[in-house]
């Protein structure tokens, strides 16, 4: 059974790529294993179908006309990504002018909210909105009542006076 | 490494600028114009007392419709300005004082003298436009009141 490195070797022996000392080797590997020769003789036999048969690709037009296409093509690829880079800057320079700007309008919302409460939204800063009422004096009393419709609160304060 | 948010100190500086302002702002809103009346009420006619001066009719409409009496006059009025955490005494007569204390956002704790003692102790919030009214009886069926309202600006 032949390992992958020695079917690695047999490959750049045929290729050509191996040291003296190394070619030597698989020379003899192959002079006295069946099945490395066989490998090496399967290799062979395809590189040389391979390069015999290879489709020769001709060119429909001159080789200057050809090159001087992807000349044009290369060019215009690297203006493309020129132009969309410049407007991801452009773009970009907004976004950060915006991300700020867009933040302290909101916090401008929020402070004119919490400083200028519409009447309907007084409970929104309201948060403490305590009625108490004390009346230390043991000669006197009070209570307190609200008017919604005359929009006051009356402590009465009561004397307890004949 | 390029930043999300370029400018970042003017951001900052911006942001920081904006809130000091706002909290001066805020600081000075919690400055609380008020003006308290003292005020008679009664169902007979105007006295002959040149120092009486009739309510205003608005305001004179407001107590006739959660109050009993008809006609009400002002014996004394004053004007004034309570800083947050600087309570603010104000005579409204030779035995009536008042004594009113700032929370902000327009929350108050409002004491009553009479003849030097603290009578009563109320806090609540004054909006503008409201009114807070400490009343009692007075002789011959009639009523004191102590009027307590923001300033009109």
């Amino acid at each position: 059974m032949i390992n992958h490195e020695t079917e690695l070797k047999l490959q750049a022996y045929l290729d050509g790529e191996l040291s003296p000392g190394e070619a030597k080797a698989v020379e003899d590997l192959t002079n006295r294993d069946a099945d490395a020769w066989a490998l090496f003789e399967e290799l062979k036999l395809t590189k040389s179908l391979l390069a015999e048969n290879e489709l020769e690709v001709r060119l429909p037009e001159s080789r200057g006309f050809y090159w001087s296409k992807i000349q044009r093509q290369i060019e215009r690829e690297e203006k493309e990504q020129a132009s969309e880079q410049t407007e991801a800057a452009a773009s970009s320079w907004w976004l950060r002018f915006l991300a700020p700007a867009a933040a302290l309008v909101a916090l401008a919302v929020l402070v004119v909210v919490a400083l200028r409460a519409p009447k309907g939204a007084e409970t929104l800063v309201a948060l403490d909105d305590s009625h108490e009422i004390e009346t230390p004096l043991e000669e006197t009393s009070s209570f307190s009542f609200q008017s919604e419709a005359a929009g006051m609160t009356v402590v009465w304060v009561d004397s307890h006076r004949e | 490494m390029k930043k999300i948010v370029p400018f970042g100190g003017i951001s900052l500086a911006t942001v920081v600028l904006f809130f000091v302002y706002s909290c001066l702002v805020r600081s000075g809103s919690t400055d609380l114009a008020l003006q308290a009346q003292l005020v008679w009420g009664t169902n007979n006619d105007k006295p002959d007392d040149p120092k009486l001066k009739e309510v205003d009719a608005k305001v004179t409409e407001r107590l006739r419709t959660a109050l009993k009496w008809k006609n009400y006059f002002e014996v004394n009025r004053q004007n004034f300005i309570v800083r947050a955490g600087t309570p603010k005494k104000v005579k409204m007569s030779d035995h009536c004082e008042i004594e009113v204390e700032n929370f902000g956002n327009s929350s108050i704790e409002v004491k009553l003298y009479g003849k030097g003692k603290m009578v009563v102790k109320k806090t609540q919030k004054i909006k503008p436009g409201e009114l807070l009214i400490f009343a009692g009886d007075d002789k011959n069926d009639t009523a004191w009141f102590v009027v307590l309202s923001q300033s009109e600006k």
